[in-house]
């Protein structure tokens, strides 16, 4: 699967990173970073945890 | 298959309900997921799952002309990001965000947390206060005053035209008509406001600078101002106040966070999801929409019951206990998708300044009883004594 961002959406609110720390992160002006976009079924529970919580309906999985 | 939504015959802005709206919660919840209120002309949803899709699905549930529960208050908000939809509201929302997010609140945390640091040290060495005045209303009060740059008579009349702004989005009563006026003195102000009017430095000059530039749209604004100080004063305070209150009647969860200071944004994600700030908030169905295998008919007013949603059982066990622990990160309360809270970085950035600031400092707060007092949106503590405090 793939993590897939709404870049225009996204706002940094950073709750993905504290979800799933091993897939993403906010970069030093504060913009997300997806380090993994293609996920195996290993992660899936973690990426979709981050997907959750974004406040902004930001993240989705495909 | 198909029917009619359960109906039930409470008013959802009556004073009783508004002062405890969590039985009548839920009485609602039990009836359906979707709730036909004919005393307020609107179908209300109740259960978490139902809220958190109609927050996501803005090509069903439009804010367009919806938000509010009068026609009045809807026109006025016409033109927002608040009450618009996609695509118009993704210009109007990153205009909002350019300054609030929390990639530009960034910068400010050391300062608020100072600011948090010393309020709560005054306090705790005064050993009893009026919590909702001496913390939950000054503390943002503050915060927001001197981010926007607000000097003089704005800022003493923050605190009215931010209660009177949540007020009148309420259905045309008592309280509404009443706060018409005062909600009409800070839409005036800051249809006049100018750049000279705010301080040097502040996040409000650089809005006017961003204007100027050509960044944002032309008369854009002063309406960005309007709706940080409708949006961000009155919610905010409410959340303060609950904190206080909720940690003085828990002092054992005050001891969690004490012990492992990480359990902060947890802590704030629990004082949200226990007491949602909002109580109603609207949306409009533009077509037929199935919900739990019931019809809500296009063109419907409907009212989202965030505190209702946070208290399903079926999404929160045990949902009547405050635990901090829990960590509700996927709590309603700031709403959700594209009309998610745009002040979300900046109210968690004041809350968990307040909350560490508490649990440094206090074992526990000795309180009186809280007062409260109906109000159509925002529910939140009147008064709150602190009788004595046990510091640590």
């Amino acid at each position: 699967m793939k993590i897939v961002l709404d870049r225009p959406r996204c706002e940094g609110h950073g709750l993905c990173e504290e979800a799933a720390p091993e897939l993403m992160h906010l970069d030093d002006d504060g913009e997300l970073v997806l380090d993994r976009e293609e996920i195996g079924d290993a992660e899936v529970p973690l990426a979709s945890a981050a997907v959750r919580v974004c406040p902004v309906a930001a993240l989705r999985l495909a | 298959m198909t029917d009619s939504a359960p109906v039930s015959d409470l008013d959802l802005f009556d004073d009783t309900v508004l002062v405890d709206p969590y039985p009548s919660y839920a009485t609602l919840r039990d009836l359906g997921g979707v709730v036909r209120l004919p005393a307020n002309d609107v179908y209300a949803l109740t259960r978490y799952d139902v809220i958190r899709n109609a927050l996501g699905d803005w090509e069903s549930f439009s804010s367009a002309g919806a938000i509010g529960f009068n026609p009045m208050v809807n026109e006025a908000l016409t033109g927002t990001s608040l009450s618009s939809d996609p695509p118009v509201h993704t210009q109007l929302r990153a205009t909002l965000t350019a300054n609030l997010s929390p990639r530009a609140l960034r910068g400010l945390k050391a300062g608020i947390d100072a600011k948090a640091d010393a309020l709560v040290g005054e306090l705790v060495d005064r050993g009893s206060f009026e919590a909702i005045d001496a913390l939950a209303r000054a503390f943002p009060l503050e915060v927001v005053a001197d981010l926007i740059g607000f000097t003089g008579h704005v800022r003493d009349n923050m605190l009215r035209w931010g209660q009177a702004a949540m007020q009148v989005i309420g259905p045309m009563n008592r309280r509404t008509a009443e706060s018409f006026p005062i909600a009409g003195e800070l839409y005036g102000w800051c249809s006049g406001v100018t750049a000279e009017d705010l301080a040097p430095g502040s996040v409000g000059r650089g809005i006017f600078e961003a204007e100027a530039r050509g960044d944002i749209p032309p008369d854009t604004a002063g309406h960005i101002i309007h709706q940080y100080l409708g949006a961000g004063v009155d919610t905010t305070i409410a959340a303060i106040g609950n904190v206080v209150a909720l940690f003085a009647a828990h002092p054992g969860q005050l001891a969690l966070v004490r012990e492992n200071p990480s359990l902060v944004p947890a802590a704030l994600n629990e004082v949200l999801r226990y007491w949602a700030p909002l109580h109603a908030w609207g949306r409009r169905t533009t077509r037929d929409v199935e919900i739990d295998g019931v019809v809500v008919p296009a063109g419907a007013q409907v009212a989202i019951l965030f505190g209702a949603g946070n208290r399903d059982p079926r999404h929160y066990e045990n949902p009547e206990a405050f635990l901090v622990e829990r960590n509700p990160v996927d709590h309603l309360s700031f709403g959700y998708g594209p009309h998610g809270c745009a002040g979300q970085g900046l109210a968690r950035l004041e809350a968990h300044a307040v909350i560490e600031a508490l649990a440094r400092r206090v074992r526990r707060l000795v309180v009186g009883p809280e007062v409260r007092v109906p109000s159509n949106v925002t529910r939140s503590i009147e008064e709150l004594p602190v009788l004595e405090v046990v510091p640590v």
